[in-house]
């Protein structure tokens, strides 16, 4: 491939420390207005909840993992995380039309590998992550961002723990990515 | 490398080695002593005997007694809905919260008024707001309102009316002869409210 | 006066839109920096694009320098600041999970939900699996209930871990940091002059 014109193509990022200032400045801001940090995978589980509840109710009331997010006076989306959720959604969709990057649905992949391969292996990710998030009460950006920023002892673990697994089995999934 | 990396890197480090140096920080937020200085040399802390019998007679909802002598002599005497809670545990860690009642007045009082004076102080470094403290403490409840005086005959009618009161509030505290049903003295229990719950977090 | 919502200085009825903010300028970092790209994530792990490590590590080392300051000059009351708790193995398990979900899905949740912004397919699939995931983990709560909830050390920090002052644990934390941007930016030099065919 010609490497001039991959220059021209690269995508315009923003420098990755300016990047890394600007996050951890929202990060303390969230923390001075509300008290805690970022989350994510909250919102998913919100999700579920509510899916859960809507499909099976009496299903979502007996198990016990799900009764704790069931109230009776509002739905489990009316949650501060599903919200801010949304708006990282938003903040995507902002970003990305400023920068030129909304493009028709497409798939990114290393080309070595099939689409088929790239999406199972984004399901089988996510799959994982979904779990994981939940015993390490939180996902990279809950607990290893914002619970290492608020010097907690978990969020450090979870953080050294994830990357370091990453980079064990990484040789195994190169193809993937290179 | 860059150099503008190197300078950031170096402001980064600079910032997060100050506060290594920054000197202790005073944690609790206590008054400052000249503002102090000047609450208690105001007389406005105290509440008379008077005041106070009124508002007890009354159920002011808003009045909180508060004995800071030790918990023996309160067993023993205390004032009708007083909570005890004596001068040495003022010290304690948790006293702000505890003693943090939402707009309320509390009316420190104890045998005189030194102990309950010093409670005063104590609290209002903490930061406590609505304090007052009951001027002359117990001997002068018992002297003005358990067992009143009766004024001159040469007195004025004011005086006179105050007696009246007296009288009024002797009998309502000792249960003398118009009989007032008194329960037994209810208790306030001390709740302890705990600290600000900190934010749930979560992803 | 800080974290102004748990302390009631804002009414509790802003906190969703405050929340919907804080999400959209999450969201505009995590993209604009680029984040929306799974290669571009993954490439930490391979050495030829190490721009979640500059951006997380910078971004955890200026918040932790800020909230002690802000502690410092008594603008937040870090007592009232939600302390994530750990709970030692679920939390091993989970961070190992996650990790192996991480090179083969090439996102994490907030990052997923920006790429879906900007029409990635692997990121809705993705998010998908993280739907299921969740699912499954909460109709097999009742086998590992007890392992859930074990290894429960409270409100734990780093500094009390290991015994050391927070203000110690953020300077070591911004060397660390330095260093590691240090040593990456080498890696990355040499590890691209290989690389021809992937756009950055």
């Amino acid at each position: 491939m010609n490497q001039e014109i991959d220059i021209q193509d690269r995508p315009k990022y923003i420098n990755p420390y300016f990047g890394g200032v600007l996050l951890g400045l929202v990060l303390l801001i969230t923390f001075y207005i509300t008290g805690r940090g970022l989350g994510a995978s909250g919102a998913v589980k919100s999700a579920v909840v509510t899916t859960v509840d809507k499909v099976a109710p009496d299903h979502a009331e007996q198990n016990t993992y799900m009764k704790a997010f069931i109230t009776d006076d509002h739905s489990p989306m009316f949650n501060w995380l599903v919200f801010e959720s949304f708006g990282i959604f938003i903040g995507g969709l902002l970003s990305g039309a400023l920068f030129g990057r909304i493009k028709k649905l497409r798939i990114e992949k290393s080309p070595s590998i099939t689409n088929k391969t790239r999406l199972f292996a984004a399901g089988i990710g996510g799959i994982l992550f979904g779990i994981g998030s939940q015993f390490g009460r939180g996902c990279s950006s809950g607990a290893a961002l914002s619970g290492t920023a608020s010097s907690s002892f978990g969020g450090l673990l979870v953080m050294l723990l994830m990357f370091g697994t990453g980079y064990l089995v990484a040789y195994f999934f190169r193809k993937l990515w290179i | 490398m860059n150099k503008n990396y190197i300078i950031l890197m170096g402001i980064l480090i600079l910032l997060a080695a100050g506060l290594l140096v920054l000197p202790l920080k005073n944690n609790s937020k206590q008054l400052d002593p000249e503002v102090l200085m000047w609450d208690i040399v105001q007389p406005t802390r105290y509440v008379s005997t008077d005041e106070v019998a009124k508002m007890i007679i009354e159920h002011d909802p808003l009045l909180v007694m508060v004995d800071v002598r030790s918990a023996e002599d309160f067993q023993l005497f205390s004032l009708t809905n007083a909570i005890n809670f004596p001068l040495d545990s003022l010290a304690l860690d948790d006293a702000k919260s505890a003693l943090t009642f939402n707009k309320r007045n509390m009316v420190f009082y104890s045998n005189d008024d030194l102990k309950s004076d010093q409670a005063w102080v104590i609290a209002k470094r903490l930061g406590l707001k609505n304090i007052y403290v009951l001027k002359g403490g117990l001997n002068r409840w018992i002297q003005t309102i358990i067992q009143p005086e009766a004024p001159a005959e040469t007195a004025s009618e004011a005086e006179f009316n105050l007696y009246a009161f007296r009288q009024g509030a002797s009998q309502y505290f000792t249960g003398g002869s118009i009989s007032i049903d008194q329960s037994p003295q209810a208790e306030i229990v001390v709740s302890r409210k705990k600290k600000a719950k900190a934010a749930e977090g979560g992803c | 006066m800080g974290p102004l919502i748990p302390q009631g200085i804002i009414p509790m009825g802003w906190d969703f839109v405050i929340a919907l903010l804080i999400g959209i300028a999450f969201g505009f970092v995590l993209e604009a920096s680029g984040f929306s790209s799974s290669r571009n994530i993954t490439g930490v792990f391979y050495g030829y694009n190490f721009v979640v490590l500059r951006v997380f590590f910078t971004a955890v080392v200026v918040a932790m320098i800020g909230l002690q300051y802000f502690d410092y000059f008594g603008w937040i009351d870090l007592n009232q600041i939600y302390v994530l708790p750990t709970f030692l193995s679920p939390m091993i398990v989970g961070a190992i999970i996650m990790g192996v979900g991480f090179v083969l899905g090439g996102f994490c949740p907030g990052t997923s939900y920006t790429a879906i912004a900007i029409g990635k397919i692997d990121a809705m699939v993705f998010t998908g699996g993280l739907f299921l995931g969740i699912f499954l983990f909460s109709e097999f709560f009742p086998f590992f209930e007890q392992f859930y909830y074990s290894g429960n050390m409270g409100s734990i920090t780093i500094g009390e871990f290991f015994g050391i002052s927070n203000n110690l644990v953020t300077l070591i934390f911004v060397v660390i940091a330095v260093i590691a941007f240090y040593v990456t930016w080498r890696i990355e030099l040499r590890v691209r002059k290989n690389m021809t065919q992937y756009k950055f």
